[in-house]
């Protein structure tokens, strides 16, 4: 490998950690749904590094599975959004906390 | 095994003499309630049946060296083991003899006394069940057996005494005599407990028996005696419980009769006859129920000398008699206290039934008032009344003086001269204050005069008059069967009188005659005040009148120590302990909830982040181990 293992996995990380801090900091759920998106980003990230290692090109394919399912989920989630904004007039997840008494 | 049974008289008769009653009782409570003639019938058919299966008994077993004993296993666990069953020796049969003979004129009496009232049938039904328990105590073979009739006898005189139950006073007299009556009973049960514990079954032939003291340690005897003894001073109104029976008189004067100087009461002093060898085998207890019996002795006595109600005066009579009943078994001597006991049991009820014809007449119980409308005009109940009240002085030739004289006797033969002392100064108190009834009803004071509303008994009078004179000849007579009665009693074991006193009899007639000489001048005499040594004395009158404040002290233990500090103690703790500490316990579950609730704030950011962060600590751990 061109770099050690461990600092891509490390990279895979980093990326996987922004978006969670993304996803839990933002105020607006369309950044929610960015955040996911760069989330499976550094999960496909660890694969990739994966498949590079063991020679193995199941690494690989499955990446390519998660970026299908990220595109389909996105659309979904981004329908869901719309909705929401339609019924609530706001895209603060915070708004959202009927549940609490 | 049934058949055989049914073919030996003894027991036939036992059963039916016993069982009888209570049959009667049965039909009449849930049959005849509305049918008074045919109630008073069953009860009173019941009874005589009673009497002859007693006086059968007694004849057929007059001669027996040994006791005929009937006993059936009802509980066993083990070592222990609970027998039920008729134990027929003199004493028992004695007993039950006087048990059916007394309620049978009892019985007859109230026909003529209860006319009119309408509790009639009720009446009788609970003299029946009286009857029925009583006699099963007399021939009981067991001490549990014994214990359980000796219950069902205080139950039956809680309702016969609260008999006329509109009345609040009457209520109250039957509930403090039950609840007196069962704290001595408490006792009791603890004592039967502690030998039970030793000897395993509750037998009186083998707690008679002379290697009891072989199975029982001595210390544990005596206070297994204590206990038992505890018992007969609540049945028999010694001191400290004797309050219960003054109050007892608000029962009808029949009731009074049978079963407050005659039959219940005298439980408790036959329950000291029948395990007398069991008992005396302690000397210490022997010594504190001679001192208990002194007591009550004198104590009721001066109480009856400052009384008014006639009634009341014969109350604490028998409350000091059977005193004087237990000093004489005390002192050790089996054939004085029985004795006493049979001949109390004549007299008394005969004093009872004579004021009960006047109470009957005259609708009041206050002697004064009673004299006044004319009492000496009733030929019968007059001479009857001064037969008896001679015989409970001790005057010769009647039967008292030669039971009193028996308890003399044995009191004599003590080494401590105290008793003997005690004994004599309660013969010339009972002397006093039974003439000063007697005189007060034949000279009545000017201002107590007035007419009767109605002249005469009318219909009832032999009814009520029959037995009047049946008991007063058996008083007469009885005093004579002195040896036989001796001889029988002592059936199987070596008697010996003593006959050492001879100035006894000759001296305690005198103190029982100065008694009466000191009554009638202070009462008797054509210009006497009829009012007594003591009435004039203010402190000492409101002493013996207020019960020597026993009652007060009683009501103001239960105020302070039960109602003050117990049931407010325990009060507090269900509040304060209990009920608190289960509110803090729910509070403490609410508030600790509540906190919690603030984990959730329903934000979905937040709980993304909690989910992650704890997903990451799993996964740290798993990457360090």
């Amino acid at each position: 490998m061109i770099v050690p293992l461990g600092h891509v996995y490390f990279l895979a990380g980093a990326v996987f950690t922004m978006g969670l801090v993304c996803l839990v900091a933002r105020r607006n759920l369309i950044m929610t749904l960015v955040a996911v998106e760069v989330m499976m980003n550094g999960a496909a990230i660890a694969f990739v590094a994966a498949a590079l290692r063991w020679q193995l090109m199941g690494g690989q394919a499955f990446v390519l599975f998660i970026l299908a399912v990220a595109a389909a989920e996105v659309s979904v989630g981004l329908a869901l959004v719309v909705n929401l904004y339609r019924q609530t007039g706001s895209l603060d997840p915070d708004r959202y906390d009927i549940l609490k008494e | 095994m049934t058949t055989s049974w049914l073919r030996d008289p003894s027991w036939v008769a036992a059963t039916l003499t016993t069982w009888l009653p209570f049959i009667s009782f049965l039909l009449i409570m849930v049959f005849t309630r509305d049918h008074r003639r045919l109630s008073g019938g069953i009860a009173v058919g019941a009874v005589t049946s009673s009497l002859a299966g007693a006086v059968f008994l007694l004849v057929r077993h007059s001669g027996d060296a040994r006791p005929i004993h009937y006993a059936v296993r009802w509980l066993g666990a083990g070592d222990l083991y609970i027998p039920f069953g008729f134990l027929l020796d003199p004493v028992s049969l004695v007993m039950l003899s006087l048990v059916a003979a007394i309620s049978f004129l009892v019985q007859v009496y109230s026909l003529g006394y209860m006319a009119g009232d309408p509790g009639f049938s009720r009446y009788y039904a609970f003299q029946s069940l009286f009857a029925w328990a009583m006699m099963t105590l007399s021939i009981s073979s067991a001490m549990l057996q014994l214990y359980v009739f000796w219950e069902l006898v205080g139950l039956s005189s809680y309702l016969l005494i609260g008999f006329w139950y509109e009345k609040f006073s009457a209520t109250q007299a039957g509930k403090k005599a039950f609840v007196m009556t069962r704290l001595g009973d408490v006792s009791f049960f603890i004592g039967l407990l502690l030998v039970l514990l030793h000897l395993g079954n509750l037998e009186i032939l083998e707690m008679n028996s002379p290697e009891v003291t072989a199975q029982i340690p001595s210390g544990h005897l005596t206070l297994a005696a204590l206990l038992i003894f505890g018992g007969i001073v609540g049945k028999s109104a010694q001191f400290p419980l004797m309050t219960w029976l003054p109050d007892a008189m608000e029962g009808p004067t029949p009731v009074s009769a049978l079963l407050h100087s005659a039959t219940m009461v005298a439980a408790g002093v036959y329950l000291f006859v029948r395990l007398f060898p069991f008992l005396s085998h302690s000397a210490d207890a022997m010594t504190v129920f001679l001192a208990i019996g002194t007591v009550s002795m004198l104590l009721a006595s001066t109480m009856a000398i400052v009384s008014r109600d006639i009634k009341r005066v014969w109350a604490y009579s028998t409350i000091s008699q059977l005193g004087f009943m237990i000093m004489g078994l005390a002192a050790g001597s089996l054939f004085s206290g029985a004795f006493h006991l049979i001949t109390h049991a004549g007299f008394k009820a005969l004093l009872f039934l004579c004021s009960g014809v006047w109470v009957h007449l005259y609708e009041t119980n206050d002697v004064y008032e009673i004299s006044g409308s004319g009492a000496r005009r009733l030929k019968i109940p007059m001479v009857c009344l001064v037969i008896a009240a001679a015989a409970l002085s001790g005057l010769p030739p009647l039967s008292g003086f030669f039971s009193k004289e028996a308890i003399l006797t044995g009191l004599a033969d003590l080494s401590n001269p105290l008793w003997l002392t005690a004994g004599l100064l309660g013969v010339f108190l009972t002397s006093y204050y039974a003439f000063r009834v007697v005189f007060i009803l034949l000279s009545p004071r000017r201002e107590d005069k007035k007419e009767p509303s109605h002249q005469g008994v009318g219909v009832h009078y032999w009814g009520m008059g029959g037995p009047l004179i049946i008991l007063a000849g058996w008083t007469v007579v009885l005093g004579f069967l002195e040896t036989p009665l001796r001889v029988f009693l002592s059936a199987g074991t070596a008697a010996h009188p003593e006959a050492a006193h001879a100035w006894l009899p000759y001296f305690s007639v005198a103190l029982a005659a100065s008694g009466v000489g000191m009554a009638w001048f202070e009462f008797g005499r054509r210009a006497a005040a009829q009012v007594g040594f003591v009435e004039r004395i203010g402190p000492l009158r409101e002493l013996f009148a207020q019960r020597w404040y026993l009652d007060h002290l009683y009501r103001g233990f239960v105020a302070v120590v039960i109602d003050r500090v117990l049931s407010r103690t325990c009060a507090r703790n269900e509040e304060k302990v209990i009920n608190d500490g289960i509110d803090g316990f729910c509070g403490i579950t609410l508030r600790s909830g509540r906190l919690f609730s603030l984990l959730q704030s329903g934000k979905l950011r937040y709980n993304l982040a909690v989910m992650f962060g704890a997903f990451s600590l799993v996964a740290l751990y798993f990457l360090l181990r």
